[in-house]
């Protein structure tokens, strides 16, 4: 009758939930594959480039605290834009935010195939990464980088994983959290023990020629790894007691995961030095593990390959939140009419968002053949324009609807969302410019994207324009509710 | 046209409430307009929706709520007066909204030349005023014991389960599709969803929505 489904009502999240699916969104990706990235644009300052990007981030979590308790809906930031802004704004701003979390997708896809090979190579089933060239494939007359062929596979299995299932995760997402932290907090704690970190080399802080201006461009790349609580936002309608207890965890998965952050950036440098952190790119903190953690043990071997396993199990949760994530946006605004209704459905034999996962399939599989940078960029870029926009719609709401209830109010009114526009904007400034030097194409896929999108929503509604052929408006009724 | 309706209520009080909650578990976008300081913080502990708090008489309380928006406005206050003159207002404002009162006396029929429906929750309780909100598509048909949900629902033109047989649709654990379209036998596996006929489905609320979804698009 019902099909043999197994998918139960959401468990209750409590405040460690909510901020472990924040944490655990934040502390995906970003942190194993953009630190040796980071450290390749400002050297040992990379430290910095966490440390005020966590800063930046927080004023938009001011708003992000805000808007989540007074608006009780599911949808991240799209949901809250679309309450107050019209139609073409919100159609951006939902836009905006589903291409960032598709090239957040293939941003970790693209992480993670470095460090699967790495954790190969560590178990000698590879050669050293570096070796590993490609795959000359008989059928095609072409060689293709294994490390594409991995990254397309891992987006390829979730989506597929994804667009037949509805596992929902909720408490596994805890104990992902769970591990990720506690492997970081490993690798840490050795870092600081080895005796490579007693010679730890901070100086000089920049590298040389760009001095402290690399910072900016740095914060840019790396801004997407304080991207998580857009999800904690996207999973409200299941925490208990929203109105404390979904501020409470944007704050504290905000503050834990800076904390761990610099902690790890700070070994990182410690122990493997900027420059060679910058050698080993998106295996960053795998190399620096498997360079001072103990070799010899029972099972793993080598303990480096604890935190390589880590940045592989990081990365494919990652991946997996944000398969999710821009299948719901699409989802939302399929739902809203700003997509094509059927973004809106849910598949008649499957239970899930079919066409709004597989649409963000085939960017998210398309943008893997990016170079890692790129994709990085090109999310932060989007991610940071999304932010603007939030901070805006709380600025608005509270100036045309000073009567919305707010459970929580931010401090310091109107400062924190003019800060964050303000600081927002200069970071935008600064990629974009970055971009044009170093990245014309990022940046030119950036621009196709919002082309598409104007492209998309004139398309549509002309298509809603055209006289419809659907049933006249409800007769007024009347409930037959007469006393005899 | 839109799956998620955008709806109004005023009056977060004992109707008003568990109409807001009905509706916004059908995965509707509810925004409760409500006077009492105490009410309001009552509403937002259980998010549900997004609370004005002033007087929904006033222009400007019920722009606030997005009025221009709106798909649908139920003043479920318990003053008929006061409702009246908020769905007055309303249509001033946003002249396609479907507008909904609750009143307190039987003569209600008159009212209907200047509301889209009345209701008396004294007879019909707050799920009459979700049905009203909705329009025919969707009636519950019964309150069971606990908060199952046994309606008649119209297979929309073009939803995903529309014109296909129950054996090919895959409804969430929690939802039951009971009759066949003319309501004379019960549903078999080979009963198949014909767009436009109504049949009898009981379900769960936290699914609601997602049966919605599938039923009407």
């Amino acid at each position: 009758m019902s099909g043999e489904q197994t998918r139960s009502p959401e468990a209750e999240l409590g405040l460690l939930d909510a901020t472990m699916i924040g944490m655990g969104a934040m502390i995906g990706a970003g942190i194993f594959v953009l630190t040796g990235l980071a450290a390749e644009i400002a050297g040992p300052a990379a430290i910095a480039v966490f440390a005020l990007n966590g800063v930046v981030t927080a004023f938009t979590g001011l708003s992000y605290a805000e808007l989540a308790s007074s608006i009780p809906k599911s949808g991240g930031g799209y949901a809250f834009v679309r309450e107050i802004f019209d139609d073409l704004s919100s159609f951006i701003m939902g836009w905006m935010l589903w291409f960032a979390y598709m090239i957040a997708g293939a941003l970790y896809a693209l992480g993670f195939a470095p460090n699967f090979l790495e954790l190969l190579h560590v178990y000698g089933v590879v050669r050293p990464p570096e070796e590993v060239g490609a795959l000359a494939l008989p059928v095609v007359d072409a060689a293709v980088p294994v490390g594409f062929l991995l990254a397309f596979a891992a987006v390829f299995g979730l989506v597929a994983l994804n667009a037949v299932s509805t596992a929902a995760s909720g408490s596994a997402e805890t104990v992902f959290t769970i591990i990720k932290v506690a492997i970081l907090l490993v690798f840490v704690a050795f870092g600081l023990a080895s005796p490579m970190f007693s010679g730890a080399e901070f100086q000089p802080l920049f590298p040389e020629g760009s001095g402290a201006a690399a910072v900016l461009p740095a914060m840019g790349l790396t801004f997407i790894a304080f991207e998580g609580y857009d999800l904690i936002t996207t999973v409200t309608e299941e925490v208990k007691n929203p109105r404390e207890n979904i501020p409470k965890a944007i704050f504290a998965s905000l503050a834990v995961t800076v904390v761990v952050y610099l902690a790890v950036v700070a070994v990182a440098v410690g122990t493997l030095g900027a420059s060679g952190l910058a050698e080993a790119g998106e295996a960053g903190i795998a190399e620096a593990a498997t360079s001072f953690m103990p070799t010899g043990l029972p099972i793993i071997q080598n303990g480096g390959a604890l935190v390589v396993f880590g940045a592989v199990f990081s990365t494919l949760t990652a991946l997996n939140a944000v398969v999710i994530a821009s299948s719901r946006v699409a989802f939302s605004m399929g739902r809203e009419g700003q997509l094509l209704p059927s973004f809106g459905q849910i598949h008649h034999r499957y239970g899930t968002p079919f066409v709004a996962i597989l649409a963000s399939a085939v960017v998210m599989l398309g943008s893997v053949a990016l170079p890692t940078q790129s994709a990085g960029n090109m999310s932060s870029l989007f991610f940071l324009l999304s932010f603007v926009i939030v901070n805006v719609a709380a600025i608005r709401l509270r100036r045309e609807r000073p009567n919305m209830h707010r459970p929580y109010e931010m401090p310091f009114y109107p400062a924190p969302p003019l800060i964050g526009i303000a600081l927002n904007l200069i970071l935008t400034g600064v990629l974009v410019e970055y971009l044009l030097r170093t990245d014309p194409l990022a940046l030119g896929l950036s621009a196709g994207w919002i082309l598409l999108g104007g492209a998309a929503y004139l398309t549509l509604n002309r298509l809603r324009a055209e006289p419809d052929s659907g049933p006249a408006a409800a007769e007024a009724e009347m409930a037959p509710e007469t006393e005899d | 046209m839109p799956s998620a309706l955008d709806i109004v209520i005023a009056g977060g009080g004992r109707v008003g409430f568990q109409t807001a909650e009905i509706l916004a578990d059908r995965g509707h976008e509810v925004t409760i307009v409500e006077r009492d300081e105490a009410v309001v913080s009552e509403i937002a502990d259980e998010w549900i929706a997004t609370v004005i708090r002033g007087d929904a008489t006033d222009p400007d309380i019920i722009e606030q709520a997005g009025i221009e928006d709106a798909d649908a406005i139920a003043a479920l206050t318990g003053e008929t007066g006061l409702n009246l003159a908020v769905c007055l207002a309303a249509t001033e404002l946003s002249p396609g909204v479907r507008t909904v009162a609750r009143i307190d006396r039987t003569a209600g029929e008159a009212y209907t030349r200047f509301v889209d429906a009345v209701l008396f929750p004294e007879r019909a309780g707050a799920r009459v005023a979700a049905n009203e909100v909705l329009g025919s598509d969707v009636q519950t048909l019964a309150d069971v014991t606990g908060n199952l949900d046994i309606m008649l629902v119209r297979v929309a033109e073009g939803a995903p389960a529309a014109g296909k047989s129950l054996t090919e649709v895959r409804f969430p654990a929690g939802a039951v599709v009971v009759s066949d379209a003319d309501g004379y036998r019960i549903a078999r596996s080979d009963t198949s969803l014909t767009p436009g006929e109504r049949y009898v489905v009981a379900v769960e609320p936290e699914v609601a929505d997602e049966v919605m979804n599938l039923l009407q698009g």
